[in-house]
């Protein structure tokens, strides 16, 4: 055995006291590809997993080499081990979706293969760059965005109206979001919720509020740019609202991304969200009056949101490889009716989403220009900034920033420079993709 | 053919019973724990890239602050739980030691929690916690204390993890210490009672001292348990992944973002080597105090 061998063996033997890999096809002329995901059937929205069903049918009617759905829990596959231990035991999934937050370890491990060649130039100019510029290397293409998912708040028209408020008084700034939030705190309501379960998703739904200030994580000449004012005001903001008392420490559900479990359930009157939580709300509250405004911007800030959004990959170590990127093309990247149908389809009717595709736009107009998609649409969406991809070292240093701040009732200023230094340590030292 | 002496078959049919037991082991303890001890030593990513790196892992450890945030994390559960653990696992075996209807339905319930999955209890408790709106949160109101954010507030997620698992564990030792109880001869404190001593004499100079294998046991297992995280990762992955604020970020749910979230394989194997050796010198200690784990009453 070599030595190769016996450390990829050792790190599966080792892992599998938490979890195994699954199964896999080998890689014989009949080899069934299997493509990993998390929306299975009896899911939150039935409609998403039969998206999937119906995709992988329609391939597999016209095509030799079978393709096999598997899921994974959304908890586990974001926060578990399957994934992880699957390319340590080189059982990996032929087929796989990312998100922008996951794409640096993956890609500077080697697992993601080039797209590129798979698409035509007429299907690449079709993804706007602000959408796919967190899924390239040196002009490359490694995922294929099936959506872009910005961040708003949603709101109970209830709630509003009984602290005697409408829509007159939607905030538009951060001290006035605190203000609307506090009169719409009572003994069993918090006025906002933000996450505050750590992870790659409370990250996510930070970066619009560093932003909106001017802060970046990292400065053109790529050493940390996390101590800024805009940084701290962003920390201090998420503090304000835990320590008045109008947001809660602890969302319910599956957390600050469940928008029945949190605004339905009367928990809270106002959520920071995705516009995912459109289709949430219709499947799981569709009698719940409720409305959605952009973010609330600091003072003397502009106005930017961020969009994050889930890709198909392929595994660049797949023996199927070939079949795997014309699968990725052919569902979501070719300038085909179906195509571009089949993304119009997830983005306004299986799941709520902005279009990733500007051909989708014009082909799903009818749903862009009406209802909560059209708010989105219309108010939302321009302005959208890609989610930043970051290796997962950087990704803790902000968190644990975050965190120490939110809950921890850390310094904002310390905690900023503390995350600095850390950040400048990690980055002299890192030579992958570059950081976006 | 020749036939086994009487010795030889009783020292054969024991290994033979030791036998599936110590496969067991060396497959799924021994031999991943050599290989992990093995992986630390290198720079693994999951992917496949790998470089020997020696002791660099073990040198990041020292300036690491999150490994030693998570030590500090794991040292204050084990000293919470397992003095907790014991007193109230001995307390319930004490009041339900007689054997009556009453008794046999408190050991039930109490043994109850063991029969349901740790993330089931994970999440109900979540509910039952919940900022504001959660039962314990709403008692606190209604006998006038302000209420807590018993998980989302550093001061406090750490002691309600170690409530919950304290929770879930006391039935499992209660019928431990019931068994250690009903090994001690009633004459004892017959003899006792005739001499005149009272509840707390008895229970000090003859449950306690008798009681030694079995509180050896109940604090071994019940510290190996706690420092290695055995029932704590699923509830702090459950109720708090870790927060707020890396308060209920126990070593082993360190050692599990870096291998799973992180992909740092190396790190997180070195972490759990070093998780290994302390206890191993935590067990070797015990052994060491009681003489291999012999009592003089036992």
């Amino acid at each position: 055995m070599s030595r190769r061998q016996l450390l990829v063996y050792g790190a599966a033997v080792a892992g599998s006291g938490f979890g195994c890999a699954s199964d896999r096809s080998g890689a014989t002329e009949d080899a069934t590809l299997s493509f990993l995901q998390f929306y299975s059937p009896g899911g939150e929205v039935p409609a998403q997993a039969q998206w999937f069903a119906d995709m992988v049918d329609e391939w597999n009617a016209s095509k030799r080499r079978q393709i096999e759905l598997e899921y994974v829990p959304v908890s586990e596959y974001v926060n578990g081990v399957k994934l992880a231990v699957s390319f340590a035991s080189g059982q990996a999934p032929d087929l796989f979706i990312l998100s922008p937050g996951d794409f640096l370890r993956y890609y500077n491990g080697g697992a993601l293969a080039d797209l590129t060649p798979y698409i035509s130039t007429e299907a690449k100019a079709d993804f706007p760059a602000s959408v796919v510029a967190s899924r390239m290397v040196d002009g490359r293409i490694f995922a294929v965005p099936m959506e872009v998912e910005p961040m708003a708040i949603f709101y109970s028209i209830e709630a509003f109206e009984e602290a005697g408020l409408d829509e007159r008084d939607i905030p538009e700034t951060w001290d006035e979001l605190l203000e609307i939030a506090g009169k719409l705190t009572n003994s069993k309501r918090f006025g906002v919720l933000f996450e505050t379960t750590p992870g790659y998703y409370q990250n996510f739904t930070w970066y619009p509020f560093m932003w909106q200030g001017g802060g970046e994580i990292q400065s053109p000449d790529g050493k940390s740019a996390f101590e800024s004012e805009a940084t701290i005001q962003a920390l201090r903001f998420w503090q304000d609202a835990v320590a008045m008392g109008v947001a809660p420490r602890q969302p319910l559900g599956r957390g600050g991304g469940d928008v029945v479990a949190n605004l339905a359930s009367g928990y809270c009157a106002m959520q920071n969200t995705g516009v995912w939580a459109v289709a949430q709300m219709a499947d799981g509250a569709p009698e719940f009056p409720y409305g959605v405004f952009r973010l609330p911007v600091p003072e003397g800030g502009s106005y930017v949101t961020v969009g994050g959004g889930w890709a198909f990959v392929a595994n660049a170590r797949s023996e199927n490889l070939d079949e795997a990127a014309s699968f990725i093309a052919w569902a979501l990247a070719s300038m085909t009716d179906d195509s571009v149908g089949r993304i119009a389809q997830w983005c306004t009717v299986a799941k709520s989403n902005m279009p990733p595709r500007q051909s989708v736009v014009e082909a799903a107009h009818r749903a862009y220009d009406e209802g909560k998609l059209g708010v989105f649409s219309r108010d939302i969406y321009p302005g959208t900034r890609g989610e930043p991809r970051l290796p997962p070292a950087a990704y803790k240093i902000v968190s644990d920033a975050i965190q120490a701040t939110q809950l921890g009732g850390a310094d904002p200023t310390t905690a900023a420079a503390a995350a600095a230094r850390q950040l400048d340590a990690f980055l002299a030292g890192y030579s992958g993709a570059p950081i976006l | 053919m020749t036939r086994l002496s009487g010795k030889h078959r009783e020292w054969l049919a024991g290994y033979l019973f030791v036998l599936p037991d110590a496969l067991g082991l060396a497959l799924f303890i021994a031999l991943p724990a050599a290989m992990a001890l093995f992986v630390s030593v290198y720079s693994f990513d999951a992917f496949g890239s790998f470089t020997f790196v020696g002791a660099t892992h073990y040198r990041r450890m020292l300036v690491d602050p999150l490994f030693w945030t998570s030590l500090r994390v794991t040292v204050t559960f084990a000293v919470t739980l397992v003095p907790l653990l014991y007193v109230t696992g001995l307390g319930l075996a004490l009041l339900v030691q007689r054997t009556n209807l009453y008794n046999a339905i408190m050991r039930s319930m109490l043994f109850a929690p063991q029969m349901v999955s740790l993330v089931v209890i994970g999440l109900v408790w979540q509910l039952l916690v919940v900022d504001k709106i959660g039962i314990l949160p709403q008692m606190l109101v209604a006998v006038g204390i302000e209420p807590v954010s018993f998980l989302g507030d550093p001061r406090f997620a750490l002691l309600t993890v170690t409530l919950v698992c304290i929770w879930f564990l006391m039935g499992f030792y209660m019928l431990v210490f019931l068994g250690g109880l009903h090994d001690i001869p009633q004459e004892y404190y017959e003899a006792a009672q005739l001499d005149g001593a009272g509840r707390i004499a008895r229970f000090w100079y003859i449950t306690l001292p008798l009681l030694r294998p079995t509180s050896f046991f109940v604090l071994l297992v019940s510290t190996v348990s706690a420092v290695a995280g055995a029932h704590a990762f699923d509830l702090v992955y459950v109720m708090t992944k870790g927060g707020p604020a890396n308060a209920t970020s126990l070593l082993m749910m360190y050692i599990y973002q870096q291998a799973f979230q992180f992909g740092d394989f190396g790190y997180a194997s070195a972490m759990s080597a070093v998780l290994v050796a302390m206890l191993a010198v935590l067990s070797g200690l015990f052994f060491l105090l009681t003489r291999g784990g012999r009592f003089q009453y036992a």
